[in-house]
């Protein structure tokens, strides 16, 4: 029974160009963040400012345009300005390697930072590669940036996947049990991420009841949860990351099944249990930084820096990875007096932050063999709501320091090859 | 076994009959006005911000019943301001009109609300499910498809049995003769893509409760509408009804058995469709010039 008839000049070809389209992108323009009147250095920085990844990409955008700021105010680079260019990836590999072409090319950027997308960050690498410049990786974590991809000139701040893994595995093992069950995400991040905790779940003597690479972007989690549960795990591990971990969290405790089966994870973040319902925030989990450090040097000036340029709100752990890259760059170049790239890279084996920029208590130092930074994890549990603060959302049990659950560097498949 | 592909096909038919809602939707304006609404998405999420928006004044329930008429005015006021003047020309230019909304809508509800997803919880009494063997059997989620079916029946009966609907389907046929007939075209027009847009803002209020609301969410929801409407046939909603259910139903399905191909599985079927029935399940013949 067909209600309404005909459409007139509007056919189905038209409807399929029109699907064809939404692949499009649209190009932005930069956002430029200049200093005085000299001839400034640019930054360049790709990121995913729209998408999926949106809220991360900003907040390191936020922490990375704060470091520019204080670091003009203090003098700048080699006594020149800093200028932050900012491009959206749109959580797109091509339009990715396009910006990062753009940025090195026409823009003529000395140094790159990006992406919060591990396909992305990859792909990008590719590009600073080429163009030998000085490559910081904010926030992409699969293992093979500073693995068996690694390179000269790319050097990383967050976490690998297996460091993420070897923090937190022993502790869920303990408290939850041996038989865990995936939900990954189908991309590089979730595959390297699942892989090292199976690693680590096998030393442990436990087993994998099994997992579900679900596609990025995925808004309705039942179907994978039906067969999770009817797997009967000891504890179902949550690896999809941003608005995919808050729909599946959200769905989880909708069902009810935290009330079956254990639910936790590995990577958790600030930006999706904010998004979350409290009832949502469950489990133990890993951040990569957190804000609440009683105690530690610089932290508390940190976050009332964060707050002045965020709407009041205190920084995550992305707005750290910002913040720490520009920060990176700015002090090894300062330091070696130089803005070659090659100089630079060899300058940033053995780097190590001052307490002012690492805001944590262990050592943190990017390490010579796989250019890794070796920063803290954070294990903890997720807290339905803050006690004194609204944002105070995890609850620190330990700190871990990198280089306790970093794999020495011949294992993780990296050899540095250096330009003649 | 059977137990597990039985609970994916009762899965699948609770996400198809949210697709229809969205698919609905889409049809009505492309049925009447010629205008492929890539906004749609948009409208989607501007139902859920504002849903998020006045809940802490007139909770849940308020929430669901203001939402989506204020959704359906600011389609109202788009549709006057923007659509109109391009009823008469190709097609594209409202397809490219409303693909630029859907960017604008994206980066508004970002600039308003921030990139930064909003909670959303549903009412206690929904938010529990009904045993613990079929736990995805939540009160909302049948919630959600009783909303859906009461809009379903709803559209049908208002455009069988109410001299607007008799108009708009009418219009769809002849809007030319309908116009000589001394009914107001233009009026026709402005109602019918406000009630497409309540049907978004609708979704967008109940997906608000299910997913988490943030500016991107509507356009993870739209691509499966679009693929409704081609598989159940362009210009038939009892074809869109259909199509939405059954990629539901496909997707929920293809998740048993290679779960990295659930969201692709929805696209081979509508190639296919387009291979065998070029015209989609219910298109009519003819339709397609």
């Amino acid at each position: 029974m067909a209600l309404l008839g005909e459409t007139g000049r509007l056919d189905r070809r038209t409807m399929l160009k029109g699907a064809a389209a939404l692949g499009g992108v649209a190009l932005a323009s930069p956002a430029i963040i200049s200093a005085r009147g000299e001839t400034p250095v640019k930054i360049g920085m790709v990121d995913p400012l729209t998408g999926a990844y949106a809220a991360n990409a900003q907040n390191e955008v936020t922490g990375a345009k704060l470091a520019v700021s204080q670091l003009n105010a203090k003098g700048g680079i080699l006594g020149r300005p800093i200028e932050l260019l900012v491009e959206d990836s749109a959580n797109d590999v091509g339009t990715g390697v396009q910006k990062a072409r753009k940025l090195t090319e026409r823009d003529e950027v000395s140094f790159l930072i990006g992406d919060v997308n591990s396909a992305v960050a990859q792909a990008i690498a590719q590009v600073s590669n080429e163009k030998k410049i000085l490559h910081i990786v904010s926030g992409g974590h699969t293992d093979t940036i500073t693995g068996k991809d690694c390179k000269w000139n790319v050097y990383r701040v967050c976490n690998t996947t297996t460091m993420e893994a070897n923090s937190i595995c022993s502790t869920l093992f303990e408290k939850y049990g041996k038989k865990w069950y995936f939900i990954t995400p189908d991309y590089a991040y979730g595959h390297t991420l699942q892989a090292a905790a199976e690693a680590d779940l096998k030393k442990l003597g436990g087993t994998t009841s099994g997992a579900e690479l679900t596609p990025l972007g995925t808004t309705d989690f039942s179907a994978f949860l039906i067969k999770a549960r009817a797997a009967n795990p000891d504890v179902i591990l949550v690896l999809v990351q941003g608005s995919d971990m808050v729909n599946c969290l959200k769905q989880i405790t909708q069902f009810g099944l935290n009330t079956q089966v254990h639910v936790a994870g590995l990577q958790q973040e600030l930006e999706a249990l904010e998004g979350m319902p409290p009832e949502a925030r469950i489990g133990v989990w890993m951040f990569e930084w957190y804000w609440k450090q009683p105690g530690v040097s610089g932290v508390d000036q940190f976050v009332a820096d964060i707050r002045k340029v965020n709407n009041g709100k205190v920084p995550t752990a992305r707005h750290w990875f910002g913040y720490t890259s520009v920060q990176t760059i700015v002090g090894v170049a300062n330091q070696q007096k130089t803005l070659d790239s090659l100089k630079l890279a060899k300058a940033l084996g053995n780097f190590e932050l001052p307490p002012e920029v690492r805001l944590q208590p262990n050592k943190c130092y990017y390490r010579e063999g796989d250019h890794q930074l070796m920063t803290s994890a954070f294990i903890g549990e997720a807290q339905a709501e803050g006690k004194d603060d609204p944002e105070d959302l995890f609850r620190v049990d330990k700190v871990i320091a990198g280089d306790k659950d970093a794999p020495p560097v011949d294992e993780t498949g990296c050899k540095l090859q250096w330009p003649a | 076994m059977t137990q597990l592909l039985l609970f994916n096909v009762t899965n699948g038919l609770i996400i198809g009959a949210f697709y229809v809602l969205m698919a609905l939707g889409l049809s009505l304006i492309l049925n009447l006005s010629n205008v492929i609404n890539f906004a749609h998405g948009g409208f989607l999420v501007i139902g859920g911000y504002i849903a998020y928006s006045v809940t802490p004044y007139v909770g849940f329930w308020g929430a669901l019943l203001v939402a989506p008429p204020l959704t359906a005015l600011i389609g109202f006021v788009v549709e006057r301001i923007l659509i109109r003047p391009l009823y008469g020309r190709d097609p594209l230019y409202g397809l490219l009109l409303t693909f630029g909304l859907a960017f604008m809508i994206e980066d508004g509800t970002r600039f308003i609300w921030g990139a930064q997803g909003k909670p959303v919880s549903v009412p206690a009494v929904l938010a529990h499910p009904l045993s613990a063997q079929f736990f995805f059997l939540t009160g909302y989620r049948l919630f959600m498809v009783a909303a859906a079916l009461a809009v379903v029946a709803l559209l049908f009966a208002l455009l069988r049995y109410t001299k607007l609907g008799v108009r708009i389907r009418a219009g769809t046929l002849d809007l030319e003769t309908v116009s000589a007939l001394g009914v107001n075209v233009q009026a026709l027009r402005s109602l019918n893509f406000a009630a497409g847009v309540f049907l978004a803002g609708l979704s967008g209020v109940l997906a608000a409760g299910q997913l988490g609301l943030e500016p991107t969410m509507g356009t993870g929801l739209l691509m499966p509408s679009f693929v409704a409407i081609i598989v159940g046939g362009v210009g038939s909603l009892t074809g869109t009804l259909i199509g939405g259910l059954l990629i539901g139903v496909a997707s929920g399905l293809t998740a048993v058995f290679l779960p990295a191909a659930s969201e692709a599985v929805i696209y081979v079927l509508m190639a296919l469709i387009l291979l065998l029935r070029p015209r989609g399940l219910f298109g009519e013949e003819g339709m397609m010039t």
